[in-house]
């Protein structure tokens, strides 16, 4: 046991490590979300009416609306990032510190997306804060809350994340990803208006929509900020997780035996 | 008794082609044993399924007796120094021996503990505290080797582990190696290409296309080729 905490530590060491040595990536996350706040927010209220939807129990401002995806625009960047670094790791090698280690390598393949998931955490919280002083205030037990929600949130896209390095042969494939999995993710997603107003223009976007993992976790987020628990996401959320480092561990699992014969 | 590594009849493919036929040889406790080969000769896909990075297809592998199936403990006293740079250059010599030391279990302080002594030897204890991206290959390797003694092994194997670099760099980093052999009876599995690393009193197994083509002392393996030279025997091997 105490290998194995010394094990969680060491990754989460180096993570964070990682993390305070590039500022520059912590700013962009910041200013990400923060452009899409005062800019876009700005702008598209005036093309988009909001109705009173759950969790919500009176009319709100798009600004409003818009934090919770845009916590799940900086979790899920980060994780793509992550994805990012290790598929870097494993074209230069040093993935092979970490693959072939004594500890179980679901363990140390946990660790790392619970690493990250701490910094999209940080993350978050400071955008939260930002948002706070610009106007957009949740209940205070909700930041509390917010912060488990948004670190096990976090793993799921991590582990997305992993699952997607294990797969793509050559770094350069990574811009493919972007294009076809982290806009989609996104864009079909209940982030930046809600899945009603989706509905109203197309029923085949609304169903994608409704079922792509990202709304849940947005959808969860922003329940939980707003101190509403629903069951049914939080069971979501629980199969979403298994579901997802399911894959992770199977991306990673060294490549087995396909056939005996011998030539 | 149990060899610090036995391999036995391991086959391994790559879609249909083989690249791996049949290999077997084994490494004495205490013992230095050099794999050589050419390029593409299969020396890294040996190296990646005896550290785990690769699945067995078929035949097997021990590790002081230890099956690799039974990594928990077949790699827990194994020291790797991969080809590729695998430090992360944006981190610290001890940052990074540190993430090391956690990934096999240690607290900082016991991961410094375990190599206090090889820290001097290797002539480190001054660039502890350098980012990895300031040092020269060479310094980066020692670090690699040090890194690799972390959970004092009792076999460490090593990829090409001088390649690139000049040759002063070179023969210090193998005399360290054959002196750990001696002080700390470790065995050293070494896989390169290149004949100047290599003694006459050395054990050595060559590779040719995935097929062991000679295993035995080295100097026996000269005189039984009646060549004056390993240089020689492998180009005439290998031809």
């Amino acid at each position: 046991m105490k290998s194995l905490y010394y094990c969680a530590l060491g990754i989460i060491y180096k993570e964070l490590l990682r993390f305070a040595k590039q500022k520059s990536r912590f700013f962009s996350a910041l200013v990400r979300p923060l452009l899409w706040l005062v800019i876009f927010s700005v702008g598209f209220k005036a093309a988009l009416g909001l109705a009173i939807i759950p969790p919500y129990e009176t009319y709100i401002t798009y600004e409003v609306y818009i934090v919770p995806g845009l916590i799940g625009m900086i979790m899920l960047f980060n994780g793509m990032q992550s994805s990012l670094t290790m598929l870097f790791d494993r074209e230069m090698g040093s993935m092979k510190i970490l693959l072939s280690s004594h500890i179980n390598r679901n363990y140390l393949l946990f660790c790392k997306m619970f690493a990250t998931a701490i910094v999209s955490t940080i993350q978050s919280i400071t955008f939260l804060v930002v948002a706070y002083f610009y106007g957009v205030e949740m209940e205070p037990l909700g930041y509390i809350l917010a912060i488990p929600v948004i670190l096990v949130t976090s793993i799921i896209l991590n582990a997305i994340a992993l699952f997607i390095s294990s797969i793509i042969k050559q770094l350069e494939n990574f811009a493919t990803v972007m294009n076809f999995v982290i806009f989609p993710m996104f864009f079909l997603s209940s982030a930046l208006y809600p899945l009603w107003k989706i509905k109203d223009s197309s029923i085949f976007l609304y169903t994608v929509s409704s079922y792509n993992p990202f709304t849940h976790i947005i959808e969860f987020i922003r329940f939980t900020l707003y101190l509403k628990f629903e069951i049914e996401s939080f069971f979501i959320i629980i199969l979403l997780l298994i579901i997802s480092l399911s894959f992770a561990f199977l991306g990673y699992k060294s490549k087995t035996t396909v056939s005996k014969k011998k030539s | 008794m149990s060899k610090a590594l036995k391999l036995e009849n391991l086959y391994y493919k790559y879609d249909k082609e083989f690249v791996l036929k049949n290999v077997s040889f084994d490494i004495d406790k205490a013992s230095f044993f050099v794999l050589l080969g050419l390029n593409g000769a299969g020396k890294s896909t040996l190296f990646a399924l005896v550290t785990r990075l690769l699945s067995l297809q078929d035949g097997n592998v021990k590790v002081n007796g230890f099956e690799i199936k039974d990594y928990k403990n077949a790699l827990k006293n194994m020291g790797i120094v991969f080809q590729e740079p695998t430090l992360d250059l944006d981190l610290t010599v001890k940052q990074n021996l540190y993430f090391y030391g956690s990934l096999q279990g240690l607290s900082f302080k016991e991961t410094l503990k375990s190599i206090d002594i090889e820290i001097d030897k290797i002539g480190l204890r001054e660039k502890l505290d350098t980012t990895v991206r300031d040092l020269n290959g060479g310094h980066r390797r020692r670090v690699e080797i040090l890194r690799a003694l972390i959970n004092e092994p009792k076999i460490l194997l090593l990829d090409e582990a001088t390649v690139g670099l000049d040759v002063k760099s070179r023969f210090e980093i193998i005399d360290y190696i054959r002196d750990i052999v001696v002080q700390r009876g470790i065995a050293v599995l070494w896989i390169t290409h290149l004949f100047d690393e290599v003694n006459l009193d050395d054990k050595a197994a060559i590779i040719k296309n995935g097929e062991i083509i000679e295993n035995g002392i080295i100097s026996e393996i000269i005189a039984k080729h009646d060549k004056e030279s390993l240089s020689d025997v492998f180009k005439y091997l290998t031809k």
